[in-house]
């Protein structure tokens, strides 16, 4: 048997929020080691690719590579398709930039080790290292040798899976209707809109939406997330994407050249996400935004406030449940009132009819709104169609 | 005692595309994803079906 590695901090996981924590930690002085189950970071793709880009600068991602395209605005479609456009004005981050996933979540490895953090692949955790009731690293399993990794402070950002969570005692269950089940295509040979996201709501996808995000001339993910609890039979969402790709003549002559699939959470924040020696992170904290689904830039900016409280227990030797609940509360002042409002939202909205939403389509269509937000969004609807929001009234 | 009834991943890749949606919501954590390999523990499971639901390619059977 392998002998102990011994480090300051011990993340689980190289995705974005994993190497986010790993560099903050690294750059505040800690011994950093960032560990990915897979041989290559960010490879197979699990992702729409598109994403806001405003968070960028404060978490210290410089732009790259890795931006595929650059969108002018996003396009929401109600069932009759009648369009509601966004534009960059009024959404501000909720547009952005269509991403080569794989690309960026290396460049956020490169950033890491750049930031002293240690590196290895082809190593996946499969147990948590207790002492005295408290976490204190994890036993892992590098090119099939398996070896006890020390640590004071563990790190869990092993995604929508996680079972880092679970093992440390962290409840992380979803229900069916906190959780939407996706799969997507890339798509070449389609009549997609190189300047927009698009975004198609109702029946088309019950309880979440189909989006088509643009790689390129022709070329287009084109997916569907369908929330679970309205799942009717096996592979719905394979049946709805594949039903929708056929009444769209823009895409039904496209060719696939790519499938991708996954789970993501659409639940209201988790009620704890420390225990002592352990900080869960990203997708595996359920930190996915409810409404839009996307996780890649709350994963960052709470990966940037739990890798710097990482390498401040470090310095304290405190890493007790007790001094990580600066990360709680750091990460809950930052991004907790708006994962709770959007979830509500969400709540509400995976209810509507197709009416309702052609209603809601056609009204902000219509209206000039300087600021797009639940508040003013349901301010317009109520003015034209008082019915719609009776539901809603709890958000004006 | 009833039996339980019987629960098929396919995971050979003939359907299943490894993508981990039935790990993340198993709510017994009895379902395992090893890169291209999927296993779930059959005296744990209680085929409450939740993940049939969750896959979105159909590769999970009971029956």
């Amino acid at each position: 048997m392998a002998a102990d590695i011994r480090t300051d901090v011990l993340v689980i996981g190289a995705g974005p929020a994993g190497s986010m924590t790993a560099k903050w930690a690294a750059r505040h002085g800690a011994k950093v080691l960032l560990i990915e189950k897979r041989q290559e970071i960010g490879s197979p793709v699990r992702c729409g690719e598109g994403m806001s880009k405003d968070w960028l600068t404060e978490v210290g991602i410089a732009p790259g590579r890795w931006i595929n395209v650059e969108v002018e605005g996003a396009r929401i479609f109600s069932p009759s398709e009648k369009v509601f456009e966004i534009n960059e004005k009024h959404a501000g981050n909720e547009v952005g930039y269509v991403v080569e996933r794989d690309g960026f979540d290396k460049q956020l490895a490169i950033d890491a080790a750049n930031a002293g953090a240690e590196i290895r692949l082809k190593t996946s955790a499969v147990a948590m290292l207790r002492e005295h009731g408290r976490i204190v690293g994890a036993k892992v399993k590098q090119f099939g040798e398996t070896v006890d990794v020390r640590a004071a402070v563990t790190i869990g950002a092993d995604g929508f899976e996680s079972q880092v969570g679970r093992w440390a005692g962290i409840s992380t269950n979803i229900a069916m209707r906190d959780m939407d089940t996706c799969l997507q295509y890339r798509m070449t040979d389609v009549d997609s809109d190189v300047r927009y996201c698009d975004f198609y709501l109702g029946k088309v996808a019950p309880g979440g939406y189909v989006w088509v995000f643009p790689k390129g001339e022709r070329l287009a993910n084109v997916g569907i997330g369908v929330q679970v609890s309205q799942v009717a039979s096996p592979a719905d969402a394979k049946s709805y994407l594949d039903r929708w790709i056929e009444h769209h003549p823009a895409y039904a002559k496209g060719k696939k050249i790519d499938m991708v699939g996954g789970g993501v959470s659409i639940s209201a924040p988790l009620k704890q996400t420390v225990a002592d020696g352990l900080m869960l992170v990203g997708d595996a904290a359920r930190m996915i935004d409810p409404l839009t689904g996307g996780g890649i830039a709350n994963g960052c900016i709470a990966g940037k406030i739990c890798g710097t409280v990482a390498a401040e227990a470090v310095a304290a030797d405190d890493p007790s449940k007790e001094f990580l609940q600066k990360y709680e509360h750091g990460w809950r002042a930052r991004l907790e009132e708006k994962l709770y409002r959007n979830w509500l939202a969400k709540e509400k909205l995976v209810s509507l009819s197709d009416e309702t939403f052609d209603k809601i389509i056609e009204v902000l269509a219509g209206v000039r709104l300087e600021k797009l937000n639940v508040h003013n969004i349901l301010k317009a609807v109520r003015d034209k169609y008082p019915e719609v929001t009776k539901e809603f009234e709890a958000f004006l | 005692m009833a039996s339980k009834k019987s629960l098929h991943i396919e995971s050979s890749g003939k359907l299943c595309i490894y993508c981990g949606a039935c790990v993340g919501i198993c709510p017994l954590n009895c379902i395992y994803l090893d890169e291209t390999r999927i296993t779930f523990d059959e005296k744990v499971c209680t085929r409450c079906e939740v993940c049939v639901k969750a896959c979105p390619v159909g590769a999970i059977e009971i029956g």
